[in-house]
């Protein structure tokens, strides 16, 4: 191991064993702050770890093969990677599963019946279409290799928004109020034993440091609670890697935009003063977001009892599925793993930023 | 559409919509300031003397009681403003409650008190407006029309809830006609089982495979359920289809109008153009696009390369002045590079769609959530410029 990704004594969450010690990480969070971000992050590093990975969304959205630069996913798992699946879950796929396990109905038959079978679904029972969907995400935590073990390590869910979180978790339960006999309401007292099983499940909020990101992931982590829900760690998305502190930015304004203007000059750019001034509002505006950033970091980490990891907001002139893998990295290194791609892209200062919140600590 | 008339959409303002228009719906994807955008438009119309009322569903805490709107129900109340307003500009503002307007629905519409009661109880009923995808949002038009024709404000502004798709609200008043039709669950209606003869029996008897699994899988107490649902609404099918073609009848008008709103981020702005295509589609009219939270373009002096050896060398310089200046320089190059990202994906986006107006709301210091916030970007929507 490089001297520079020494395991650190304390990290908040203490290594890959820790962050994933579920069967399955339910990802959620307010909409926009980069749930598929987070999930894809997250798998990335598991495979990394040497898991066998699933990465699964359940919204149709097709944002992970879109984030992955591959063709259209949909209900059949496929091995994208190496060490790593996806799949698009569907609840009308999910009912004809269903229903030819229990009742040994072909699919064929149901072809004449299909947009009838997800009306049905998806308005005249309600909850039944959640139902299914995490019917089908315990169907594939039970699935075993022909020796015995799981078949995936770890499955990650690009789950709905924080919003409707609780009630798609919690879709077994409404349905046993309503369907009162059959097999459904059998499923669904198995279903709701592993959601409530911190071994098996654990929901993961992304946030972005602003306040009503941060309001949301707080209440989240109260009502996934009173579900029996277990929590895993926060990951903070977006979290501005600081270029500038105070008494550097003092410095720059003492100078002004003519004495900064003066030292480009001097290294033989040209730089106008329109440029210069905006430099000088933007250093401004950086060390407010910056502190007010840490503000919302540390009520966060103080507010919702579990550790918070950092994914810094990357600045290079493109984003793309490399990227992810640099905030893998990122996120190995705050447990006190190797994240070589991390300490090859980002630089000491942002990194030792990064870590120092974390807990982790990067050798001398 | 080419490069250069997005350019051209970017000289085009919101003042002509905010000015003339009777409704403007803001729509998009979840998370990216629809409800601050319709309260700016809001107040925008206020200061051009129109008398204003915006509609919301779910505001920001403090945005809500910096507008006073917290704890306020299903009524319009007008919002005190520090701003002295032209002769008749008044800003009113009102929370959606979707439950009350959608009983309101079938008061109207069902024959009898009794009839009404008995549908408002029925366990299928309680959960329709949350299960059945669009509800909410047409709900939400529903109140726009009601409001329209009680005739008291120049414009009505309204936001629609965050939901899976945006454009689920479009097709809800055709997906709820078409539930409330129940052409499949019709069956259930069978004579034998109205009269309560006992389902299984019907169900045995003429139901396809699908509605016998159906009912083996859920349990007959759903279906009696639904059939009771079903019968109760059957007198009100004519109501409600008039109604719907109503509401989209209003929303098709020239003084309707829709906000686009997204943030500069891929997901939302591919919902924003599938958005801009559909409404074409269905002849309803776009007002433009708002781009909330738009990074600052930086100006290409000096380039990105000059800009990288003179980091290189500041950063080498004896005094403290030399590292801060690189500093400076390193955040520049950050911002130009998230700037440009964003830019290029608005215009990725965006290319070969018909917008007629683009203007970008730059990212400010922190939420917006107060008046002061909203007068600004007010300010951005009506005239383009900032600040």
């Amino acid at each position: 191991m490089p001297e520079t990704n020494r395991p650190a004594p304390n990290p908040a969450v203490a290594g890959f064993d820790e962050l994933f010690s579920s069967n399955m990480l339910i990802v959620t969070g307010k909409g926009g702050v980069g749930k598929t971000t987070g999930a894809a992050t997250l798998a990335l590093a598991a495979v990394a770890s040497g898991r066998r990975t699933l990465l699964v969304e359940v919204e149709g959205r097709q944002g992970f093969s879109r984030t992955f630069g591959t063709q259209p996913w949909d209900y059949t798992e496929r091995e994208f990677r190496p060490g790593l699946w996806g799949a698009s879950i569907d609840a009308a796929e999910s009912v004809y599963e269903y229903l030819e396990l229990f009742y040994g109905l072909k699919r064929m038959q149901w072809v004449m019946e299909r947009s009838n079978a997800l009306d049905f679904v998806t308005t005249a029972a309600p909850g039944l279409r959640d139902l299914l969907l995490v019917g089908k995400l315990y169907e594939i935590e039970q699935r075993r290799r022909p020796d015995g073990r799981r078949q995936y390590d770890l499955i990650v869910v690009d789950a709905p928004p924080t919003g409707r979180i609780i009630p798609f978790l919690q879709a077994p339960e409404g349905v046993t109020e309503i369907v009162r006999v059959g097999p459904i309401r059998r499923q669904a007292g198995q279903i709701k034993e592993m959601l409530t099983d911190p071994g098996r499940v654990q929901a993961v909020l992304v946030t972005l440091l602003e306040e009503m990101p941060v309001r949301e992931t707080s209440e989240g982590i109260a009502a996934l609670k009173s579900a029996d829900i277990a929590i895993g760690p926060v990951l903070a998305n977006q979290v501005v890697t600081p270029r500038l502190g105070p008494r550097t930015l003092h410095t720059v304004m003492a100078g002004g935009a003519e004495g900064l203007r003066e030292r480009v000059a001097a290294t033989g750019a040209r730089m106008s003063g329109r440029t210069a001034e905006l430099a000088l509002e933007l250093a401004h505006a950086h060390t407010d977001r910056v502190a007010f950033q840490a503000g919302l970091w540390a009520e966060l980490a103080e507010g919702c009892g579990v550790p918070v990891l950092s994914l810094p907001l990357l600045t290079g002139a493109t984003f793309d599925v490399g990227d992810l893998d640099v905030l893998a990295d990122v996120v190995a290194l705050q447990l006190g793993e190797d994240g070589p791609r991390a300490t090859e892209e980002l630089d000491e200062d942002a990194i030792a930023a990064l870590l120092q919140r974390s807990g982790a600590e990067v050798g001398a | 559409m080419s490069r250069a008339s997005l350019d051209e959409a970017r000289t085009h303002t919101f003042a002509d919509a905010i000015t003339d228009a009777h409704i403007l719906v803001a729509t998009g994807a979840g998370g990216v300031g629809k409800t601050t955008t319709a309260a700016a438009i809001g107040l925008a119309a206020a200061r051009a003397g129109r008398r204003t009322l915006v509609l919301t569903i779910d505001p920001a805490r403090r945005l809500a009681q910096s507008m006073g709107l917290e704890g306020l129900g299903d009524e319009p109340a007008l919002v005190e403003l520090d701003d002295e307003l032209p002769e008749g500009g008044e800003l009113w503002a009102m929370m959606l409650d979707m439950q009350t307007t959608f009983d309101r629905l079938i008061d109207r519409h069902a024959g009898s008190a009794e009839e009404a009661r008995s549908i408002k109880s029925n366990r299928i009923y309680r959960t329709l407006s949350s299960t059945l995808s669009g509800t909410q949002e047409y709900m939400a038009m529903e109140r726009l029309h009601e409001l329209h024709e009680a005739g008291e404000w120049d414009l009505l502004v309204i936001d629609t809830p965050p939901t899976r798709s945006a454009l689920d609200f479009l097709d809800a008043p055709n997906r709820m006609t078409s539930f409330l039709e129940g052409r499949l669950l019709k069956l259930l209606l069978k004579p034998g089982m109205v009269a309560g003869r006992g389902i299984g029996k019907v169900v045995g008897a003429g139901a396809t495979a699908f509605m016998r699994v159906a009912g083996r899988v859920t349990g007959m107490d759903l279906l009696q359920d639904l059939a009771t649902f079903f019968r109760d609404f059957e007198g009100m099918y004519e109501g409600f289809k008039q109604r719907a073609q109503e509401v989209l009848e209003l929303l098709r008008d020239p003084g309707s109008r829709f906000v686009v709103v997204t943030s500069p981020e891929p997901p939302p702005l591919r919902e924003a153009k599938f958005f801009l295509e559909r409404l074409e589609q269905e002849g309803l009219h776009a007002a433009g696009v708002v781009v909330n939270r738009i990074r600052p373009e930086v100006p290409q002096d000096p380039s990105d390369a000059a800009l990288q050896r003179a980091v290189d060398e500041l950063e080498r310089a004896d005094d403290p002045e030399g590292p801060a200046s690189a500093a400076v320089l390193r955040l520049l190059g950050d911002v130009r590079n998230l700037a440009g990202r964003q830019r290029r994906d608005v215009t990725a986006a965006l290319y070969s769609t018909n917008v007629d107006t683009l203007v970008e709301v730059p990212l400010l210091g922190g939420d917006i959530h107060d008046l002061d916030g909203l007068g600004v970007i007010a300010t951005t929507l009506m005239t383009g410029r900032n600040g």
